[in-house]
């Protein structure tokens, strides 16, 4: 019997006005805009590319050790097509050095950052505008619309259930909003992959297919919102209206305010005062680099230029060599100590901004809308999770990379840390002349990749939320329903 | 007999289910927003005057010579406008601070307090509400205005009577727009209690010029809504069709079509970026440098002591004056493009009025990417002030060789700025001053005309549609 309904149902709203209306609009949407979008992740793709082609081609030019600054790239997520996030805010890169650590102030920095007033568009916001008004549309007179056309009345005379009928509104509207859902994907997806440079890995496949399943809960979710609201009221007229003005909140209030309150609730400190403090450091540590140091009687000396802007002494001669020799080794044990504890700092401050962000998220939690925006940006791999693992991961490699260099030149005590020569090389070295690189071939490399576990654990609460908020509003309905006055 | 009609459908308005809900929810959020605003406004001045005390030391503790003001690097924020509770404008997510001295200035940053991770979030202030929220209310309000009656036969026996079609629509019209202006009044005003009723917050006299306008702008704003729900409730027979198609009509006029300003401005125009940027700066330098024989013989080469034969103040004054200028032109340039794209983003998505009344109500306010020019360009002026005071003062030192150029080593070797101090009272400060209400008049009466074009626009559709409905 509720087969029988469904499948009613289901032909009724197939051939209604609002449905041919969304999904036209869904698809028009999906056409126009992931086009644009995938050509941007090309584009980023790109752009990351030659930067790491750049910088392998300049650490293949490095002569001393100490002017090792490579700089570490996060390549651009292909599933910010779906769920932009944090892609475009945080920073793409890190640039790692001995003696200072990476400057993170995100990706506005870089690029222009009047281009703050403008909202994200992404393809998640199909799902959350359109296909959740669409799924309140189809809900809205299941009920109480029956009603006032007299055929309730009627089809509860018969030998059916109350939770039979029910049952197949539900299952009848899930069908009709399955239809713009996968057609959204479907369309998405085959765009995608007329790009050339858009490769989907496995991981990618299963989050995309993980994405579609969360987009079907949401969708039902917002489906028993209108099933509830028209369960409520006897005219549809009326449950139209609650239905929206709750939608409207979903959508837009509740977004703005978690945001709002989450600055208010849990404020950084500026980052004035910490820049200060990383300073006042900073010129401790100068201090003491040359508290210990000897007087310089002078000595001439010959430098070259090297990798990544920088330079080395080529020809070191009287006390500028034991200068040299004493002044290297104290700096970068003292600085690479003062830009450890600098990192922890600046670390600390970076914990804050995330935890701001995820106490909003979590106020966000008061709308569906939000919960499944929170899910599809986790499922992306473009939440602050994300972030913070690309900052371990840019963590984890400038300890390697200290520890490299620290382990090539005995401490920082070698002279290979600022001359590829020794002494004796510089007595008969000729005026000009190419020197050699370094062979950096065991010099261990950064390759940064999203972990699909970790982002799919994340994800789970808020899918089960999601999950959870359809099971209480069905079941809230079908309360609603079992009291319902059907004349 | 329109007012009659008018006190009917007013009536029937109040005393529907969604008066209640959109009074309700008015209500709530001008009042939540006020409160939320004065919270914020509080710290934000409090930084504001610690950061503008903080210039100030700096500023005085240079004063002990007059070359030392000139390399002074100074450093102000933005300061919050208290109108920001009418129209925000993401001034928590624009740069908001600002580096210069008397020769250059750098491009603002970000503020202390900005986090980089969060959404760009609007604060919930009144052009958020109007813009989304009684847009929507007023088409809840209008949707079955005509097709509605319809379906009830109440349109036929109106009129079988003796009204004419125009006067029954301007009654619904009028009746709408009272509706709809009744519960934003009563929330503005709230809104208006809680912040005049803060000790934390002045509004000058001026500002309520622009309080009104403001206000006169969310009117006429919701009365392209309203028009457009009666347009739409004239077209079809069928409130539910007409809800339907209104509603994707408001998410695309109010969300869709402003989320596009980003991806427009990107595709419209190439953003510059920090590393084009500083290429630009390096090619612009090495140009002059390269070329630093045009300036005078031994313009490239400098030793702080004077004496020295191989100096030559004036090529030497010529030489920097033309790299700072140099570096000066690309910033601007840099400045001007990143300003262009973002306007580019947002005149393409400016066919929604929901974009042209949130950048018209910024300009009202005084907030927004506007706000950001205007400090931008009062640091430029203020740059030319302090210039020409420390010419002035300057000129009056016997000893100094009156080159004031950007090198501070020449300028206390050499004395080429006075070593003489000076008067802080005389020196001239930056004081961010209110832009006057005239200033960006021009886009304003742009997008004013606008809105009044798509009222016109609708007006016109729904009389049309009107006057050739089908009652029956």
């Amino acid at each position: 019997m509720i087969w029988r309904i469904a499948q009613r149902e289901f032909l009724l709203n197939l051939m209604t006005f609002k449905f041919a209306l969304g999904v036209v609009v869904c698809i028009v949407l999906t056409a126009v805009f992931v086009p644009i979008l995938a050509r941007d992740y090309q584009q980023r793709l790109r752009t990351y590319h030659e930067n790491v082609a750049r910088d392998e081609a300049e650490l293949r030019r490095v002569r001393v050790y100490r002017n090792i600054r490579p700089t570490l790239f996060r390549p651009p997520c292909v599933l910010s097509v779906f769920s932009e996030g944090l892609e475009k805010r945080i920073d793409v890169s890190a640039t790692i050095e001995l003696e200072q650590v990476p400057q993170m102030r995100g990706a506005a920095a870089q690029g222009n950052p009047y281009q703050a007033i403008f909202p994200v568009f992404d393809a998640s916001l199909i799902f959350r505008i359109v296909v959740s008004v669409l799924a309140l549309l189809v809900a809205y007179d299941a009920v109480s619309g029956e009603r006032e056309r007299g055929t309730l009345k009627l089809a509860l005379s018969g030998n059916v259930r109350r939770y039979e009928i029910l049952l197949g509104k539900l299952l009848a509207g899930m069908m009709v909003l399955i239809v713009p859902v996968t057609v959204v994907f479907v369309i998405a997806l085959v765009i995608l992959l007329c790009f050339p440079l858009v490769q989907l890995t496995g991981s990618d496949w299963g989050r995309i297919a993980l994405m579609y399943l969360t987009s079907v809960i949401f969708t039902a979710a917002m489906y028993n919102l209108g099933l509830l609201f028209s369960c409520l009221a006897k005219r549809s007229a009326i449950s139209l209206v609650l239905g929206l003005f709750l939608w409207v909140l979903f959508v837009v209030v509740v977004p703005n305010a978690s945001v709002c309150l989450a600055s208010r609730i849990r404020p950084i400190e500026p980052r004035t005062e910490l820049d200060e403090q990383i300073l006042a450091m900073r010129k401790e540590c100068d201090r003491r680099v040359w508290d210990s140091m000897p007087e310089s009687s002078g000595g001439s000396q010959s430098d070259a230029g090297d990798a990544f802007g920088s330079y080395y002494h080529r020809k070191l001669e009287g006390d500028a060599r034991k200068y040299y020799s004493v002044y290297y080794p104290v700096h970068y044990r003292l600085s690479t100590e003062c830009a450890a504890k600098c990192w922890e700092m600046e670390r600390q401050y970076l914990a804050g901004l995330a935890a701001q962000k995820s106490l909003a998220g979590r106020l966000a939690r008061l709308s569906p809308i939000s919960v499944y925006e929170n899910t599809m940006l986790r499922l992306a791999g473009t939440d602050e999770g994300a972030w913070k693992a690309f900052l371990d991961a840019v963590q984890e490699q400038r300890g390697e990379l200290v520890g490299y260099v620290r382990a090539k030149t005995n401490d920082f005590s070698a002279t290979t840390l600022f001359t590829p020569y020794t002494f004796e090389q510089m007595e008969h070295l000729e005026r000009e002349g190419e020197d050699p690189p370094l062979k950096l071939d065991d010099l261990p490399r950064f390759i940064y990749r999203a972990k699909a576990v970790r982002d799919l654990r994340r994800a789970i609460p808020d899918l089960g939320l999601l999950v959870f908020i359809n099971l209480l509003l069905f079941a809230l309905s079908f309360v609603a329903f079992l009291r319902y006055d059907v004349r | 007999m329109i007012w009659r009609i008018v006190c009917k459908d007013m009536l029937e308005n109040i005393l529907s289910l969604r008066f209640l809900l959109s009074m309700l929810l008015g209500i709530a959020l001008f009042v939540a927003g006020s409160i939320l605003f004065l919270d914020g406004y509080k710290t934000q001045m409090e930084d504001y005057w610690k950061q503008t005390n903080e210039n100030l030391s700096t500023l005085r503790g240079r004063s002990d010579k007059l070359y030392r003001l000139a390399f002074c690097w100074q450093e102000v924020l933005r300061k919050p406008r208290p109108l920001a509770f009418c129209a925000e404008g993401f001034d928590k997510s624009l740069p908001s601070r600002f580096r210069f001295t008397m020769f250059t200035k750098e491009l603002a940053g970000a503020g202390g307090r900005s986090n980089y991770i969060l959404p760009h979030f609007s604060d919930i202030d009144w052009a958020l509400i109007v813009s989304m929220i009684f847009s929507f209310v007023a088409l809840v309000f209008t949707y079955d205005s005509i097709c509605g009656e319809k379906e009830s036969g109440t349109l036929r026996l109106m009129l079988a009577g003796a009204v004419p079609r125009h006067t029954l629509l301007l009654g619904k019209y009028l009746a709408a727009m009272l509706t709809v202006g009744l519960s934003l009044l009563v929330g503005m005003l709230m809104s208006l209690i809680l912040v005049l009723s803060s000790r934390d917050i002045a509004i000058p006299a001026t500002d309520w010029l622009r309080l009104l306008i403001l206000v006169l702008l969310a009117i006429l704003y919701l009365s392209i809504f309203v028009l457009l729900g009666i347009f739409v409730s004239a077209r079809v027979a069928r409130s539910a069709n007409s809800m339907v198609i209104l509603l994707l009509f408001w998410v695309g006029l109010v969300i869709l079509i402003p989320s596009l300003g980003r991806v427009i401005s990107d595709m419209s125009l190439k953003g510059p970026t920090q590393m084009e940027l500083q290429r630009s700066l390096q090619e612009a330098g090495k140009q002059v440098w390269d070329n630093a024989d045009q300036y005078g013989e031994r313009a490239g080469s400098m030793s702080s002591n004077l004496s020295w034969p191989g100096n030559n103040p004036p090529a030497r004054a010529r030489l920097k004056t033309a790299a700072i200028e140099a570096r000066n032109r690309v910033l601007e340039d840099h400045h001007r493009r990143m300003l262009a794209q973002v306007f580019a983003g947002r005149n393409f998505t400016s066919f929604s009025p929901a974009v042209l009344y949130e950048r018209v109500s910024e300009i009202a306010a005084g907030t927004g990417v506007n706000h950001c020019v205007s400090v931008y360009r009062q640091i430029g002026e203020y740059q030319a002030d302090l210039n020409r005071y420390i010419h002035d003062v300057d000129a009056l030192d016997p000893n100094s060789l009156h080159l004031i150029f950007d090198e501070e080593g020449c300028a206390r070797g050499w004395k080429a700025i006075s070593h003489n101090p000076v008067d802080f009272e005389t020196v001239p400060k930056f004081q961010e001053r209110e832009p006057a209400l005239g200033e960006f008049t021009k886009p304003a009466v742009w997008d004013v005309g606008l809105l009044g074009l798509f009222n016109a626009a609708f007006f016109a559709a729904a009389w049309i549609s009107f006057t050739r409905y089908d009652v029956r």
